[in-house]
């Protein structure tokens, strides 16, 4: 398969090999190449954040309407608040006006706390309380004591989930003083607890381990069909090697141009800071 | 003995982060596939997404960034293909700035590969800031939290838009999540609310945060992770492969699941051998 | 008045938005849409705030040539850069061909994927160095997160005789326990998230709204 390619894109794929071999190389240490990727991933991070926000909402819920010929004078007056709004927010940035900006806080942080209360007491309080309340009599019609075919459901589950729930509420919530009858139902609370944790350490292995994943394909290109790149504009294919081979080609010299500077960077760190003498009795590491 | 366990356990952290290095290089280039089955969890997204029939409309909230490509890309995409493969009309927005530059073309590309025409066919009415705030007033008002879609054309005016003036009208959401704000906030602000069918794709470490609200049927599906958007694949995949639409797509998720095999064998193999050398070297004082 | 003000329109605000979920009058929601826009416009303006304070930060640090002034540089750079070609471009930026297009392909993409998945390889140092069965409980912690990474990938299913439970036991820890402690979690989490949201709306809270004069 041929692929046409444009210079900027050639030029593109090496980039982006390179800030990703960039960034990898702070596993070895912290050093100039990753400083610069850090602080240009700042830039174009807060840069691309800023246009998607501009043409996300200011251009069509602002902009937009206060542009609108055929607005009324009652609607007028009312898109003109969130501007206002908006103008004694960007107040907070100076010093004697930065107290204007009190207002436009207030509203947003009053807006959250209203929206929470109501979110959070409806969908986090009162649905788990009522599902967490069981119904043995259709759940011993449906599973029985134990179904190993439904992951285990069935009255022994749901009574270890009332039973489990209740002792990490009373042992880590209510703070229950540790007297002889609470000392059980705290270890029950700290081993839910520990279950729960421990898988969720699992899934979060699984998470990290899959955004490396991400990566490796690219510095091996194996994201991309396997094809003979052939330059924009031009006929038959333009290199001898499959785009999958010049991707390797091109992350090995970048790593071996980036370990070569690291490697220079830090000779020229230890003659101008030599390293102090170790006291007497000290570890090396 | 005692010190060559106790210098094992204090060995450069570099070390690690090679074989780290090794254990996703090496089967990324030599993989070995093992079969795996599909979930509950997943297999319910598929099946209320079957039930659908051609002319319905979803609500896609894609809510992720170039990070969490690997783990939710695979389940996006396939997500797409079968509900174009269904004939189903697709409404998109975004509450993450840096999702739409990403999610925009893939879903121009699988809709052109389906035949699928941008304002008839789907819609992707771009992103807004505001968090809760933001899926309240898709809630109350979709039309007024985007007056125009990401191509500037008024959303009103969208033939895909008729008779949908909020997420209330429309039969199912799915909420595309890499963390915050993304599938806790519908669920917390609008799914108890308004009685909405959500289903969440999301990554492995937000998964076990959501399980709870699957079991409370406050979510009808959920896929974890890239094993779920794996499981998710296989399915579309083996039932749809024939659609002249999947005729380019082929599946991300699963072969990437051999270098997964590998990385959590490292990360296991690795606690093992630092407990057995923290038990042959601690002194009774540890305990 | 400079703070009564405020709190006095946050009261108003917060009692708004909680009457939201009982009133479906289409009067009410009208005003809760119309406030709730205003609160997209807000959110979106807290950005460009973060965005002129980074400047505001920055910028000197390179006019006087502090340590690392260098890089610092280059971030007001690529952010000028990134701002100029987004704006140039507008409605099309996200086309193919585009130069904004392209910082966001093969600039940001890159940074920011490659940034997180930095924590995988220290994930892999943390489990070595700390996860210790020191006790029962970290044991307990150990045993199901061994048997979540083995249980969740295919090979797992592959083990013989094992591999059949061990997807279901896994299910079974999320199904239960997992459920429970999340549950309890929540719950502790709505009682805080309900009280500080009446303390806020009520005026008890005032942090947010920063010291200085009343």
């Amino acid at each position: 398969m041929v692929a046409a390619v444009s210079l900027s894109g050639l030029f593109g794929i090496w980039f982006s090999i390179f800030l990703t071999l960039a960034i990898f190389s702070f596993l070895y240490d912290d050093n100039p190449i990753y400083k610069f990727a850090e602080n240009l991933f700042l830039g174009v991070s807060i840069g691309v954040g800023a246009i998607e926000i501009y043409y996300g909402v200011f251009k069509p819920n602002l902009i937009d309407k206060l542009a609108e010929v055929d607005m009324t004078p009652d609607r007028a007056w009312v898109s003109l608040i969130p501007l206002v709004l908006l103008f004694f927010l960007m107040m907070k940035l100076t010093r004697k006006y930065s107290y204007m900006a009190r207002l436009p806080i207030s509203f947003i942080v009053a807006a959250f706390a209203g929206v929470k209360l109501t979110g959070e007491a409806n969908a986090n309080l009162m649905t788990p309380i009522a599902e967490t309340m069981p119904n043995f009599q259709d759940t011993y019609s449906t599973y029985g004591w134990w179904s190993w075919q439904h992951d285990g459901a069935g009255i022994i589950s749901d009574f270890v989930l009332v039973a489990g729930l209740c002792a990490c509420l009373l042992h880590f919530y209510f703070s229950a003083k540790p007297n002889k009858a609470m000392g059980g139902v705290s270890k029950v609370g700290i081993t839910i607890l520990m279950l729960s944790f421990g898988a969720s350490f699992g899934y979060t292995v699984m998470g990290r381990i899959s955004l490396a994943i991400g990566r490796f394909q690219e510095l091996l290109g194996l994201d991309r069909e396997e094809s003979t790149w052939t330059l924009a504009q031009s006929e038959g294919s333009s290199f001898a090697l499959t785009s999958t081979t010049m991707v390797r080609v091109v992350s090995g010299l970048t790593a071996l141009g980036i370990i070569l500077y690291i490697a220079a960077w830090k000779r020229r760190q230890t003659s101008s800071n030599p390293p102090p003498e170790p006291a007497a009795g000290e570890n090396a590491e | 003995m005692r010190n060559a366990l106790i210098r094992f356990q204090n060995m450069d952290r570099r070390w690690i982060f090679l074989g780290m290095a090794l254990s996703i290089m090496i089967p990324l280039l030599y993989p070995i596939n093992f079969p795996f089955k599909v979930d509950q969890r997943v297999q319910a997204i598929y099946d209320r997404i079957e039930e659908l029939e051609a002319g319905d409309t979803v609500f896609i909230s894609a809510d992720f960034d170039p990070a969490s490509r690997p783990e939710l890309e695979p389940f996006y995409r396939a997500n797409l293909h079968h509900l174009f493969a269904k004939d189903v009309k697709i409404v998109m927005g975004s509450l993450w700035p840096y999702a739409p530059p990403m999610v925009r073309p893939w879903l121009d590309n699988i809709a052109k590969e389906h035949g699928k025409v941008e304002g008839e066919d789907y819609a992707f009415l771009g992103f807004k800031a505001g968090n809760e705030l933001a899926i309240k007033l898709f809630a109350d008002d979709l039309v007024k939290a985007f007056p125009s879609d990401a191509s500037g054309k008024k959303t009103a005016e969208l033939p895909v838009m008729k008779g949908f003036r909020s997420l209330k009208d429309f039969g199912l959401i799915i909420s595309v999540s890499a963390g915050f704000p993304g599938t806790k906030e519908y669920v917390l602000q609008v799914q108890g609310q308004y009685g909405l069918e959500i289903a969440s794709a999301t990554t492995a470490v937000s998964a076990p945060d959501y399980v709870p609200y699957y079991k409370s049927k406050q979510l009808f599906g959920l896929s974890g992770g890239m094993p779920g958007s794996a499981q998710y694949e296989k399915l579309v995949f083996a039932d749809y492969r024939d659609d002249p639409g999947l005729s380019k797509a082929k599946e991300m998720a699963g072969p990437a699941q051999s270098v997964l095999n590998m990385g959590h064998l490292f990360i296991v193999l690795l606690i093992v051998c630092g407990n057995v050398a923290f038990f042959l070297t601690r002194t009774p004082k540890e305990d | 008045m400079k703070r009564t003000i405020p709190l006095i329109v946050g009261f108003i605000i917060g009692v708004v938005m909680i009457g939201e979920f009982f009133i479906p009058h289409y009067r009410y929601r009208a005003m809760t849409a119309e406030f709730l826009e205003w609160g997209l416009i807000l959110g979106a303006g807290a950005f460009i705030l973060g965005l002129v304070n980074l400047v505001q930060v920055n910028l000197p640090k390179v006019q006087r040539r502090e340590t690392d002034w260098q890089y610092k540089a280059a971030m007001l750079v690529a952010l000028v850069i990134t701002l100029i070609v987004g704006f140039a471009a507008g409605e099309s930026r996200q086309a193919d061909g585009q130069t904004f297009k392209w910082i966001y392909d093969y600039a940001f993409t890159p940074l920011n994927a490659t940034m997180f998945a930095l924590l995988a390889f220290y994930i892999a140092s943390a489990a070595f160095r700390a996860f210790r069965a020191r006790n029962m409980e970290a044991t307990v912690l150990l045993a199901a997160a061994i048997l979540v990474m083995i249980a969740r990938v295919p090979i797992g299913e592959s083990i013989p005789v094992i591999g059949d439970y061990l997807p279901q036991f896994m299910n079974w820890i999320m199904d239960v326990p997992n459920t429970a402690a999340r549950r309890a979690i929540f719950i502790g989490a709505a009682l805080g998230a309900i009280a500080t949201g009446l303390r806020v709306i009520l005026g008890m809270e005032r942090s947010h709204l920063g010291g200085g004069e009343s």
